[in-house]
């Protein structure tokens, strides 16, 4: 069976490396994005299975990156958690209308990483 | 802390909580008991236990009984139990029931997480429930009844949408709603105390509680469980928890991962 895959969507290479080592750590076979319009890029040749997705980025951020992966053909199979700071009620609804299958608060361990990939039916 | 501290130590969780204390817990203890030492008033943790030996205050025991058992917990933790108990205990022992009442105990509840789970599929599903849950250590329930979680705890096996829908920010911390909190009543319990008769409870959720427990108590809890659930009711344990030479009152359910019901023996008995 081929591996399972995660594209890790940050622009801080530190939160990339500590996702990446959690995502691992799972099983996954991890890539990297530092921003929305480079994730654009990745899915548009590879969808990978889940997207862990930062909110706030240059060139594009996380939202416009999910309204815009949602639209395209397949688009809609990869779960996608975002993962960000932002702990407002209204973003994180905001987040989930858009298309969001959870939504994680930044700071997370693998715990909670792995529970929440658990309950969107990711492992 | 000396071998023969522990030793004392082990023999005051198991006779008071019979909760089994295993060696390699050794160090574990001694760091758990640093913030109860400080809080009681003591030097060291050294200090304390010396206090505690030579004059045993049932309150700095029960601190340091507390503070040594295993408070794990999370959100719908294991996930299928939840899920059993919304979409079919629920609906099928409301229907038997007066107005669809249906009584659940979650049994050695710790911060209260279990409790809340259920109140949250209960409430999802519609149903009419009674939610009691108790625990050994007060301060776990304590914050159990608070309702408030860190980010950390509140995310541990929560997904967002059941995050906004249940609880709001308080600072930086989650506060289960209004509606959430009036679902859940919590108390104080030892389960090896002598069960009170009352009403019964239709559903028991006592997880990762016995697997904790000294054998040769886990039997007389076990007949107590089986005294306060009504003959039609379930017992739900640990995913990884058997009942195997512990007792005659349940048998497995087969294809139900944790979920025992009455066995006839008891139930011939009772008639």
């Amino acid at each position: 069976m081929d591996a399972r895959t995660c594209l890790i969507v940050d622009d801080s290479r530190i939160i990339r490396k500590v996702a990446r080592r959690i995502v691992e750590g799972l099983g996954f076979e991890v890539d990297e994005a530092g921003d929305g319009v480079e994730a654009l890029t990745y899915c548009a040749s590879v969808m990978p299975e889940i997207i862990l997705l930062d909110w706030n980025m240059p060139v594009m951020d996380g939202l416009t990156f999910l309204r815009r992966l949602r639209a395209q053909p397949g688009g809609e199979r990869p779960k996608v958690l975002f993962c960000t700071i932002e702990t407002h009620p209204e973003r994180i609804a905001e987040a989930l209308s858009a298309g969001a299958d959870d939504y994680v608060m930044k700071p997370f361990d693998g715990e909670i990483l792995s529970s929440k990939l658990t309950e969107v039916g990711a492992v | 802390m000396t071998q023969d501290d522990f030793v004392r130590l082990q023999t005051l969780l198991a006779s008071r909580a019979g909760f089994r204390l295993s060696r390699e817990r050794i160090h574990l203890a001694a760091h758990r008991l640093g913030p109860v030492a400080r809080r009681e008033g003591f030097d060291t943790v050294d200090a304390m236990l010396a206090a505690l030996w030579s004059k045993p205050v049932a309150s700095l025991a029960w601190a340091v009984i507390e503070a040594l058992l295993n408070p794990e917990t999370w959100f719908r933790r294991d996930r299928g139990p939840f899920d059993t108990f919304a979409r079919e205990l629920l609906p099928a022992i409301g229907r038997v029931r007066p107005d669809g009442l249906v009584r659940v105990w979650s049994a050695g509840c710790s911060t209260g997480q279990e409790a809340w789970s259920l109140a949250m599929g209960a409430l999802e599903a519609g149903a009419n429930v009674e939610i009691h849950a108790t625990d050994l250590c007060q301060r776990a329930v304590d914050k159990a009844r608070l309702g408030v979680f860190t980010g950390f705890e509140i995310q541990r096996g929560l997904s967002a949408a059941s995050m906004l829908r249940w609880f709001e920010p308080v600072e930086d911390q989650w506060m289960a709603r209004r509606e959430l909190a009036q679902a859940v009543r919590f108390s104080r319990a030892n389960l090896l105390d002598e069960p009170v008769d009352g009403p019964r409870f239709d559903i028991i959720f006592c997880r990762n509680v016995l697997s904790d427990m000294e054998p040769v108590r886990r039997g007389a809890v076990i007949d107590a469980l089986e005294r306060r659930l009504v003959d039609d009711g379930c017992l739900i344990l640990g995913a990884d928890e058997r009942l195997d030479g512990d007792t005659v009152a349940f048998r497995a359910v087969n294809g139900r991962q944790g979920l025992f019901v009455k066995a006839a023996a008891v139930l011939s008995r009772a008639a």
